[in-house]
This record gives structure tokens, C-alpha cells and sequence, in this order.
């Protein structure tokens, strides 16, 4: 009996282990119906560090046999997400395949994971664009770290959109650092030093505030047992107890690092720095997955966890994603490098998720939920594009790039669809979401609802006139040799064209994934606010269409709410919108489908 | 007793101490100059200790006087090295690290 | 007549469980010294190493049972028994040597980091063809003063362990004799850790003088029992200044920390790991002692001041670093930042800041011996190439070094999944749970400027190309090296993922106000026939040692075998002109 080795190694087992006796079973989530006994969720997180593992054990010689272990556990995660999404129960609203074991038992800090409706799409997205941006590109040295920081940022992103718990949400928050900034840093384009210290540090100094943050909220909120400590994120939602004036605060140190990581105007000059001096795959998996994390913080752990504090805050960050909209909109217009200039135009998207977000009702956020996966797809899409384009003529600059679609026709067409759908040209994904975030924010704030939708103009703008310049026109000397791409370049594009025209077209089943979640949302900021009633359709069907005035009523009875704004928005932008019939009956159908 | 005198002779002490390991910059004379402040506190230990009429004072004093006589052997063998390496025990001339 | 006959001795108990690291320690340090004298250099030189080693291991041994001591385990744990020894936490020599949780823990801690000490320094000696055995001998010294000062329970013994830690650094930084930085780095050390230390002498005089005893226990109880205003009031906080003023220099607190960039610098590259390690651990320990614990109840005066040098040492530490181009000096201030961080735990001034003291001494300690076993590796021989021009393109020339290093250093920045991170977490823990959030919020701000150093490191090492007068060649790994280097980054990984048993162990880790045993006057297996207590005025009691005045529990004495008479006993308390007063129990009362 070796005293201290006992212990050692008994701890050991215990973390090694499911330790039964410290509560598997969340207390206040069901387990889904039919869950299966394979534990999905930690798979989602492991399958990524196991592969990274593995590359990091392969030496350095095996630059191929790196490639197929990135891919291959890539490509697993991605369907162990899709099956997922397959067997996510579409009508509970609460947390699913919920899976919990203790970590740190005197902190009560476990390791819970758990989706949602919100949740499970950010899952399923970083499941798609992780391994699409594997195969759409190749690194030019050093394979071995290449691959391997890329896998440790798959499960770092997993990480966050399965987390529930503070403390194991926070350290995959902050793991998603440390890869990128070593893909940036190592692998990227120009001044990738700067980019990546600048990216290191704004995002470190955002987050910094929020463990302070995290554990005052832990030790506050005495969600424990016996009023203790505790990091459960479920927990200290209902049960909670924090004065109104420490919430607020609180709320502040996570708002801080989200805004950043979002990024939200003013904390976002990071974020062009970043995306134009990444290597193709950290951007495609910066703009598709990490900003995601930013609003999906706001919605996780700024709405839900601090509801009261949130409305507070509302109207600020409205106005900044406001000011980010237009701001994204107008230096884009102004680049001359073309991916400073989509990289800009995230600036302007992510402005209307956060808008969506807090507009505070369900329109918004669900909007704000399909906007981030749309412009997750998109973007990681244009940026693929990018990739390629530098490939071939090494240069983002504008001035140096005309006449492409003469040479390659089938590359500009490409280009043009995903252009379109990033304006948000109705029948593409990029306008389901912006739609219905706008249609959420003017409910709430009717001019704000204005201002961004001068965002729309704005992005057809930028991206049109970028456009022509690059596309249109003669093509020189240097463009002449342009070469159009070629079939396996083509392929890892393929899923994202068919997602972009199917979300466009029939948003549906994603729309009645989120719905649920989206309201049991609003309802528990409703019970935890009080006096505060979600703002629903009576604005906007008086301005919109007054004569559908199902919503407009007074008395928008409490436990019909969803329905009932619904059916008003779908109704009220029917007959007086010159947008396409189909597009919008898409709309209509999906959310009165999901509010009955 | 005339606690407050014993006291005050060791503050004067302690000051005279500090402001030569302040100031002297012959190493040596530093050197001295610890040594003072260490007999400033023996001065106090040992006036407390007769104050509080107990024998603790003076055994602590006792302990002191062994620590300080270790110091400055060590102490001495340093400067004896440098004085070796640079002919000089000039403390300012001790500037090779900077930063 | 007397009350007590000359014979009968008052001997302070002797718990030898509690010394025996401490004993293997001294023993192994100083028959390594005699062999070397003996042995004239015919030994080859890891021989001993591994005699330093053994000696560490064995201290760590010699510590489990201890531990199982204080924790009061079911069963038997080597020649721990028991039915024969006490559980819990107790304090021996008389009550100056405490042990309990913390002692045992950081004595262990220093005997763990000892073994990594010791490999690292067998590296660099090997490297630069150097017999010097006496480096390990003074290391172990420094490390049994380390370990006195975890336990000490008492102000006279801190100091002895702290000058045995302080005299056997000092000659350690002075080692190398052919650099002249690093005679000039001892003297620095030397003087201003003489310096320090008369600071802290001269603080203990006036507690002593304020509260008439050195004992930490003494201290509390004294504390507690009366409000001190006027002369003894000012006495007591002017002590506690200059004890506190005495502890910042030693572990290097802004605004007392101008001298550890150069000591770091001029050091011998493998003595840093010892010194930002071991001594800062034992500085630690005893800060933590002296003022969570003894100055408990002054709380208020004190907490102020280390909040204070707290925000300094965290800001200044990390704006230091940044202007630096030097790793051994960036690296020194980035270890002022971490004392910073430190001290989070120590201003808490709870059983969770205690514990988050454990948590980020036992991290930080695997951190930087990491991070300096690099150093030494990369410094070549000679021990000479430390600027940041020497680590460019370091991640091509020798991926596995800079790749531990990155570790290191991404993990002192405190990225997750790293010891770093989880010690920073619990400071932050800390500081929250006792109300100083602010405090907090300014340690992790400070963290982002430091998390800029790190970063200048590993970009230096990993995206810029070398330079010309780079040295290119590959920094190869020796064994003793590498074992070293392996169990930091085990062990930063280790509390990284798994934190729960480091937690667990350092909640267990809390030192504890333990009553000194009282003299050891029954012979066991006599009859106790008299339970005597003495309550002594304020005069205390002339020609008597001990914590006085107050009051001393003689408990159960067996009169006959002290040769003390009972009825002469009752007659004398009859009397009642002793000066004091005893209260006397007879179990058989005489006549």
C-alpha cells in the first residue's frame, strides 16, 4: 500500500473511468428517448484530438499517410455529426444525448455535453467544413503540424457547441486559440506574424475578463449543491441566484469576449489581418466555425444565462451590430484585396446575427441561427474559391485580376453563386436568414430593421462591383493563363453548392430544429425577466401588413407566442414584397409549420 | 527599563545599515553594513527579551549572531572572487548584465 | 526550595516521523560532501547524481508516512503504525516544527523538484566537463532549508531554514567561475538577500517585542486574546511590514525585484530551475504561514498591502518582460508575474486561496524547471547563448527542444489543457471566493500582456528564419535531461487534464494552528497521579522558557518519578507565593 501511489493511481481510475457514483445522469435533462448507448457526443470531441494524436505519433517523413489520418478522422467526426442530426429528436426543445461524468469533484466542474436545436447545427457544420476545407487544400511545408493543429481545432470548436459546463466550455474556448494561431502564424500569407499575434492576443484579452466572469458566476450563483459552487450550465440557469446588478456585470465579461470573437464593431480589426494572412483551410474554418463561437456564446451563455442582463444590454448590441452592418458594408466596398474584402463582409454578416440575436425574439434568433450557418457555408465557400484563385496567380489584389470568366467560365460561375447568395439574393441560402433577422429586429426596433437593410444594398454593391473588376472584362497577360478548375478541385465544393440552393429553397427542416429550442429560449428569459414580453409581430404587421393582423392584437397570449408571430411575419411579407413567390412560401410554410 | 533608549539605539543602527548598503560602494564596507543592521536587531531581541523578562530574546539573539557570521563568510568569499576576476570590489563596477 | 528539582529536564518532544525528511536530507548532503572530500575526485561525477537523487527520493520516502500521519489514513503505510502514533495534524520540537497538509505537501514538492533539479544540473556538468559534486551538495542544503521552512511553526526556526535556503543559493549563483556575471549575480543575490533578510530579522524583533513570543501559534492565540493599540499596536504592524518587505524580496515582488533579472541572468543556467523553484516554493510556504495564518486576525492591515504588490508584481512583471531580448531575463519577469498570480491565493487569505497556492506552486514549478532545463540545453556549452537571436528558427533546427519549450511557455500563458491554465483558474478561484474579483480581473488582464512574451518566444522560435550569427547546430537532449524534461511536461499535461487529484491533495494541503505537545515529563508506563496547569500573569515566570505568559498545560504528571513530593506540592500551593498561579488536580489527594 504506497499511500500517495494509492491515491494516485485510484484517481486515475476514477478519471478514466465513468465515476457513477458522482451523478451520470444530468439531474435536470432528460436523456432523449432512444439515445443511443454510443456515446456520440464525447466521440464528437475525441475523434478529432485522437487523430491529432495519431499524426503527432507518425513521423515527419509520412507527409500522406498525415493527409489520410487528418481526412479520415475529419470526415468521421463529420459523420458522426451527421448521424447526429439524423437522430436529433426534432420536437424536444431541451438539451439531447446528454452525457456527464465527473472532472474536478470538489469544484463540482463536470464533464457535461449536451445539444440543442442551436446547438446541433453549429455541430453539424463544423462536421462539413472541417473536412471540405482538408480536401479543398494543402499546405505547402510542414504537413505533420499542418494537419495535426487542424484536427485540434475540429475538436476544440466540438469542444464549445457541446459544452455544458462553464469551466469545459471555456477551456475549449480557449484551446481553438493556440491552432490557429499556429496555422496562421506558420502557414499563412504576408505579415501572418502580426496577423496571428494580433489574432492571439485580442482573443486572449477578450476571454480573460470571462473567467473571472465564469467562476464569480460559479461561486455567486450558488447552483450547487447546498448552494455551492457549481459550473453546471443548466444548473445555474434555473436555479441561480445572482443580484441584478452582479448579473449585469457578469455579463459584461462574457459579452467582452464574444464581441471579440464574433468580432462586433469596435473589437473586430482583427479579424481582416487574420482572414487575408490565413492559410486557405484556417480561413475557411476562422469565418465558417470560430466567429460562430462568438454568437453562439451570446445565445448559450449571454441570453440563457443572463436573460435580465440581456435585455439590459439589448439595445447596445443592436446598435453595434448595426454599425458593424454598415461598416462591413462600406470598407469592403473600399478593398483592394479581395479576400480582405470578403473577410469584411463577415464584419457585415456576423453584424446581423448579432442583431438577430438581440432583437429578442424568435424571428431574430432563429434567423440569426440559420444566418450563421449560412455564412458559414458561403463564406467558407468563397474563401475555397479564394484559395484556388491564389494558386494560380498568387495575388488577392483586385488591380491585378480581370477578364477571369473568359478563362474560366465554370470557376466564375461558381464564384457568381456563392457571391449571390452572400447579397443574399432570394432562392440562396445567405437570404433565408437575413430575412428573418430582419424581420425579427423590426418587430423589436423598426429602425434598426431600416439601417441594416441598407447592409443588403451595401453587399450587393461591394460584391458586384468586385465582381465585374475581377471577372468582367478582357483578360491581360498575366490573367490569360487563368486555368479553370479542375474536377478535384471542384468536388469538395459540390455538398456546399447543393447546401447553399437547398437551405435557399427549403429551409424547413432546419428551421424545425431550431424552432423548439428557439422558444423554450425566449420563454425562460420571459419567466426569468419580468415585465418583459417578447416583442412579436404587433409593430411589424401594422407597418408590414396591416391587413394580416392575426399578431397585431394586444393580447398576444403567452403560451402561443411562437405560432402566433409566426403566422404573422410569414403572413406579413406575402403580398407586399416583390420578392419571389417560392422563396417566400419556403418561409411561410416552415415557420407556420413550426409554430403550431 | 528603559525599553524605548535600547530601541532607538537599534533604529539608529538599522538606518546606518541600510544607508550603507545603499550607498558604500566598497563591497566590504556593504558588507559591514549588513552586519550592523543584523546587530540592530540583536540590540532589539535582546532588549525585549529582558523587557518581557524572558529568556527567548537572548536565544534568539544567540541564533542571530551564528546566521550573520555564516552570511559574511559567504559574503567575503564572493567578493574575494570578484576582487580575484577584476582586481576592484567597486559594486558599481558590477554592470555586465543589463536589460 | 525549588518546584522543579535540577534533574528533571524539560526535553521537547520529539515526533522523529516529522523530521525524517529534513534528517535524509542534511544526512545525504553532508555524507555527499565528507565522500567528496574522501574521494579527491577518483568518483566519477554521477555517482553523485545519483547519490543526490537516491537522497531526494528517499526525503520524498521518508515523507509518505507523514502525510499518512496527518491524514489520519485506515492503514499502515510503511513503518507508519496506527495503533502506536497519532493522526491529524500536529507540531513537534517543542511546537516550532509543524506538521501538517502544506508542510508535507511542499516537502514532498521540493523533494520531487529536487530529483529534476539534480538530473538538469548533471546535464550541464557533464556538458561543460565540470566535477564540482559540491553543487549538489548545496543544493540538497538549500533544499533542507526549503523543507524547514514549509514546516516551521515557529519565527526563529523560519529564519534558519530561510538562511540555510538564502546562504546556499547564494554560493550557488556565484558558481560559475568563469563567467564574471556569475560572481556578479551572486553578489547581487547575496546582498540583497542579506538584505531581505535583516528586514525580516528586524520585523520578527518587534513581533516578538509586541506579542512576547516567536511561536506562530503563540502569535494567534495572542492575536486573538488581545487588541493591541498604542506603541504595541504600531510595533506589531511595523514587524509585519518588514517581514512582509523581507518575503517580496525574496520572492522577487515589484517594487523588491530589481535584482532577480540579474541573478536569473548571471546564474548557471541549471541553478535557475533550483532557484525559481524550490526557493520561491519554501519563500511561498512561509509568507503563507506567517500571515494566513498567524496574522489572521489582522487581516485587514495586511491584505491591503499584498493586494497592492499583487497588481504591481502582475502588471510590472509582464511589462517588463516584453522589453526584454534576453530569454533568461524575460523569463525572470515572467516569473514576477506568477508571483503576482501567487498571491491571489495568499490575499485571499482562506483554505481555497491556500489551496490555490498549492495548486499554482506545484504547476508552476514543473513550468519553469521545464522551461529552464530548455534554457540550459539551448545556452551550448559554456552556458552562453541566451538572447532571442539565439532561439530564432530554433522549431527547424531542433523541433523536439522547441517544441517542449512552445509547451512550456504556451502553458505558463495559460492555454488549457496545461498546468498553467488550471493554476491560474484556481488563483482566479481564489480571489473571487474571497471578494477581491477586481483583483482578479487585473491578474487575467495582465496574463493577456504576458501571453504577448510567450508569444515572441515561440514566434522567434518558430516562424522567423536564423539569423547569421545563429548557432544552427542541433540542441541534443542528454538523458539526465530528458528525464527531467519528460516528467515537466508529464506532469504539466497531467494537473492540466486531469486536475482532480492535485485538487484533492491541495485542499488536503492547509496548514493547521496545532497546540505545542506538552513536555514530554511522563515516562510512559508510569502512573499519572497529578494533573497540573499553570496560569501565568503577565510578568511571565521567572527563570522558565516557554510560550508564556499565558497559560501551560503540564497535563498528567507522575510526581513521584519528577521527585517531586505531593504533600510538599500541597503545602507550597498553600502558601500561595509563587507569583503565579498553578491549578493542581490530584488524583489521590496526599494526607
Amino acid at each position: 500500500m504506497g499511500g500517495p501511489i494509492t491515491a494516485f493511481a485510484s484517481g486515475l481510475l476514477a478519471q478514466l473511468g465513468n465515476d457513477t457514483t458522482n451523478g451520470l445522469v444530468h439531474e435536470s435533462v432528460q436523456l432523449a428517448e432512444g439515445a443511443p448507448g454510443f456515446p456520440l457526443l464525447p466521440a464528437l470531441v475525441f475523434t478529432p484530438l485522437l487523430g491529432a494524436l495519431l499524426i503527432g505519433l507518425i513521423p515527419g517523413s509520412r507527409a500522406e499517410l498525415h493527409r489520410a489520418t487528418a481526412i479520415i478522422t475529419a470526415v468521421v467526426t463529420g459523420v458522426f455529426s451527421l448521424y447526429l442530426l439524423a437522430i436529433f429528436d426534432t420536437a424536444d426543445p431541451g438539451f439531447q444525448f446528454v452525457e456527464a461524468t465527473s472532472w474536478v469533484s470538489s469544484l463540482d466542474i463536470k464533464f457535461i455535453v449536451g445539444v440543442d436545436g442551436i446547438s446541433l447545427f453549429m455541430v453539424v457544420l463544423t462536421g462539413i467544413l472541417f473536412p471540405i476545407a482538408l480536401f479543398a487544400a494543402k499546405p505547402e511545408h510542414n504537413e505533420k503540424g499542418y494537419y495535426l493543429w487542424l484536427t485540434v481545432l475540429m475538436a476544440g470548436c466540438m469542444g464549445v457547441f457541446v459544452a455544458m459546463d462553464l469551466f469545459l466550455f471555456f477551456l475549449a474556448f480557449e484551446l481553438t486559440l493556440v491552432p490557429l494561431y499556429f496555422l496562421i502564424g506558420k502557414w499563412g500569407h504576408g505579415r501572418r506574424v502580426y496577423a496571428a499575434n494580433k489574432f492571439f492576443l485580442y482573443t486572449m484579452g477578450g476571454s480573460a475578463l470571462m473567467l473571472v466572469a465564469i467562476v464569480g458566476l460559479a461561486t455567486m450563483a450558488g447552483a450547487g449543491d447546498d448552494g455551492g459552487i457549481s459550473f453546471d450550465l443548466v444548473k445555474i440557469a434555473n436555479d441561480g441566484e445572482i443580484s441584478r446588478d452582479v448579473a449585469r456585470l457578469l455579463f459584461v465579461g462574457f459579452a467582452l469576449a464574444f464581441a471579440v470573437k464574433v468580432p462586433v464593431f469596435p473589437l473586430h480589426t482583427w479579424l481582416p489581418d487574420a482572414h487575408t494572412e490565413a492559410p486557405t483551410a484556417g480561413s475557411v474554418d476562422l469565418a465558417g466555425v470560430l466567429l460562430k463561437l462568438g454568437t453562439y456564446g451570446f445565445i448559450r451563455y449571454g441570453l440563457y444565462l443572463f436573460p435580465e442582463a440581456s435585455v439590459w444590454a439589448a439595445p447596445v448590441l443592436l446598435t453595434l451590430g448595426a454599425i458593424g452592418i454598415i461598416y462591413g458594408g462600406v470598407v469592403a466596398a473600399m478593398q483592394k484585396n479581395l479576400k480582405r474584402l470578403v473577410a469584411y463582409s463577415s464584419v457585415a454578416h456576423m453584424g446581423f446575427c448579432v442583431m438577430g440575436i438581440f432583437a429578442l425574439n424568435s424571428h431574430g434568433i432563429e434567423g440569426s441561427v440559420l444566418q450563421m450557418i449560412n455564412h458559414g457555408i458561403i463564406t467558407g465557400a468563397l474563401f475555397i474559391l479564394l484559395g484556388y484563385l491564389y494558386k494560380r496567380r498568387h495575388t488577392y489584389e483586385i488591380a491585378k485580376l480581370s477578364g477571369i470568366q473568359k478563362v474560366a467560365p465554370v470557376f466564375a460561375g461558381l464564384f457568381t453563386l456563392f457571391m449571390l447568395a452572400s447579397i443574399g439574393v432570394p432562392g440562396l441560402a445567405g437570404f433565408v436568414g437575413e430575412f428573418l433577422v430582419l424581420v425579427g429586429v423590426f418587430m423589436a426596433h423598426r429602425w434598426w430593421a431600416v439601417v441594416a437593410a441598407a447592409g443588403v444594398i451595401l453587399a450587393a454593391l461591394y460584391m458586384l462591383w468586385a465582381y465585374q473588376r475581377v471577372f468582367h472584362g478582357e483578360p491581360d497577360e498575366e490573367n490569360k493563363g487563368f486555368g479553370e478548375i479542375k474536377l478535384k478541385e471542384a468536388l469538395p465544393l459540390a455538398p456546399l453548392v447543393a447546401l447553399v440552393v437547398f437551405l435557399g429553397v427549403y429551409p424547413k427542416p432546419v428551421i424545425d430544429r431550431i424552432q423548439p429550442s428557439v422558444a423554450s429560449l425566449i420563454e425562460h428569459v420571459e419567466a426569468q425577466v419580468p415585465g418583459f414580453t417578447e416583442p412579436t409581430s404587433q409593430h411589424g404587421s401594422e407597418l408590414l401588413g396591416g391587413d394580416l393582423d392575426e399578431g397585431s392584437g394586444d393580447g398576444v397570449s403567452e403560451d402561443d407566442v411562437a405560432g402566433d408571430d409566426a403566422e404573422g411575419a410569414g403572413a406579413a411579407g406575402g403580398p407586399d414584397d416583390d420578392e419571389p413567390q417560392a422563396t417566400l412560401e419556403g418561409v411561410t410554410v416552415t415557420v407556420t409549420g413550426g409554430g403550431s | 527599563m528603559l525599553l524605548n533608549q535600547f530601541l532607538l539605539l537599534g533604529a539608529v543602527l538599522f538606518c546606518i545599515g541600510v544607508y550603507g548598503v545603499l550607498v558604500r560602494r566598497n563591497g566590504v564596507m556593504v558588507l559591514m553594513s549588513i552586519e550592523l543592521i543584523l546587530n540592530a536587531v540583536n540590540i532589539n531581541l535582546v532588549a525585549f527579551g529582558t523587557h518581557l523578562q524572558q529568556a527567548t530574546g537572548q536565544a534568539f539573539a544567540l541564533f542571530v549572531i551564528p546566521i550573520a557570521a555564516a552570511e559574511v563568510a559567504v559574503g567575503l568569499a564572493i567578493v574575494l572572487m570578484i576582487y580575484r576576476n577584476r582586481r576592484s570590489i567597486d559594486v558599481d563596477s558590477l554592470d555586465e548584465m543589463k536589460g | 526550595m525549588e518546584l522543579f528539582p535540577s534533574d528533571a529536564v524539560f526535553t521537547p518532544d520529539v515526533s522523529w516521523v516529522a523530521l525524517w525528511p529534513m534528517v535524509v536530507m542534511a544526512l545525504g548532503g553532508l555524507l555527499l560532501l565528507t565522500i567528496s572530500s574522501l574521494g579527491k575526485g577518483r568518483i566519477p561525477r554521477p555517482f553523485y547524481a545519483l547519490w543526490a537523487v537516491l537522497t531526494s527520493v528517499g526525503s520524498f520516502i521518508t515523507a509518505i508516512p507523514l502525510w499518512a500521519q496527518v491524514h489520519g489514513w485506515e492503514d499502515a503505510v510503511l513503518w507508519y503504525d496506527p495503533e502506536v502514533d497519532p493522526t491529524g495534524p500536529f507540531s513537534t520540537v517543542g511546537g516550532v516544527i509543524a506538521a501538517d497538509g502544506f508542510s508535507v505537501f511542499l516537502t514532498m514538492l521540493i523533494a520531487v523538484s529536487m530529483v529534476a533539479v539534480v538530473l538538469v544540473i548533471e546535464a550541464y556538468l557533464d556538458r561543460e566537463q565540470d566535477r564540482f559534486p559540491e553543487m549538489f551538495a548545496l543544493t540538497m542544503f538549500a533544499a533542507l532549508g526549503g523543507m524547514v521552512m514549509v514546516s516551521a511553526n515557529d519565527l526563529i526556526v523560519l529564519l534558519l531554514g530561510l538562511e540555510t535556503l538564502s546562504v546556499a543559493a547564494y554560493v550557488l549563483a556565484a558558481m560559475d567561475l568563469r563567467r564574471v556575471q556569475s560572481q556578479e549575480a551572486g553578489f547581487k543575490y547575496f546582498v540583497l538577500g542579506a538584505f531581505s533578510s535583516a528586514f525580516f530579522l528586524y520585523g520578527i524583533a518587534f513581533i516578538y517585542g509586541a506579542t512576547g513570543g516567536t511561536g506562530l501559534v503563540h502569535i494567534t492565540d495572542f492575536l486573538a486574546a488581545n487588541v493591541l493599540l498604542g506603541s504595541s499596536g504600531l510595533m506589531l504592524l511595523l514587524g509585519l511590514g518588514l517581514l512582509i518587505v523581507g518575503f517580496a524580496f525574496k520572492v522577487a515582488l515589484v517594487p523588491f525585484h530589481s535584482w532577480s533579472p540579474d541573478v536569473y541572468d548571471g546564474t548557471p543556467s541549471p541553478l535557475v530551475t533550483f532557484m525559481s523553484s524550490v526557493v520561491k516554493v519554501a519563500a511561498f510556504a512561509g509568507m503563507l504561514r506567517v500571515l494566513v495564518m498567524a496574522f489572521e486576525s489582522a487581516g485587514a492591515d495586511w491584505r491591503p498591502v499584498i493586494q497592492g504588490l499583487a497588481v504591481l508584481s502582475l502588471v510590472g512583471g509582464a511589462l517588463g518582460a516584453i522589453v526584454q531580448s534576453n530569454v533568461k531575463r524575460l523569463l525572470a519577469y515572467s516569473s514576477i508575474s506568477h508571483a503576482g498570480f501567487i498571491l491571489l491565493g495568499v490575499e485571499a487569505a482562506s483554505d481555497v486561496g491556500t489551496a490555490a497556492v498549492v495548486i499554482y506552486l506545484t504547476a508552476y514549478s514543473a513550468l519553469v524547471i521545464g522551461s529552464f532545463t530548455v534554457v540550459t540545453l539551448v545556452a551550448r556549452s559554456g552556458d552562453r547563448l541566451h538572447t532571442l537571436t539565439d532561439y530564432q528558427g530554433l522549431g527547424r533546427t531542433s523541433p523536439l527542444v522547441a517544441g517542449l519549450f512552445t509547451f512550456f511557455l504556451l502553458a505558463q500563458a495559460g492555454v488549457p489543457f496545461t498546468a498553467g491554465f488550471y493554476a491560474k483558474f484556481s488563483a482566479v478561484i481564489a480571489a473571487v471566493d474571497a471578494g477581491t474579483a477586481w483583483l482578479a480581473a487585473v491578474a487575467m488582464l495582465s496574463a493577456v500582456i504576458a501571453a504577448y512574451l510567450y508569444l515572441r518566444l515561440v514566434v522567434t522560435m518558430w516562424f522567423v528564419d536564423p539569423a547569421a550569427e545563429t548557432d544552427t547546430s542541433h540542441v541534443g537532449v542528454p538523458a539526465a535531461a530528458g528525464i527531467a524534461l519528460a516528467g515537466c511536461a508529464a506532469a504539466v499535461l497531467w494537473i492540466g487534464i486531469f486536475p482532480n487529484t492535485l485538487t484533492d491533495w491541495a485542499e488536503r494541503s492547509v496548514p493547521a494552528v496545532v497546540q505545542p505537545a506538552p513536555p514530554n515529563l511522563v515516562e510512559s508506563g508510569d502512573e499519572a497521579d497529578a494533573d497540573v496547569e499553570f496560569e501565568v500573569g503577565p510578568d511571565g515566570m521567572p527563570g522558565m522558557p516557554g510560550p508564556m505568559p499565558g497559560e501551560m498545560d503540564f497535563g498528567e504528571l507522575d510526581l513521584e518519578s519528577l521527585g517531586i513530593d505531593p504533600a510538599e506540592l500541597e503545602a507550597m500551593l498553600e502558601g500561595g507565593d509563587l507569583g503565579f498561579d498553578v491549578d493542581v488536580e490530584f488524583e489521590d489527594p496526599p494526607g
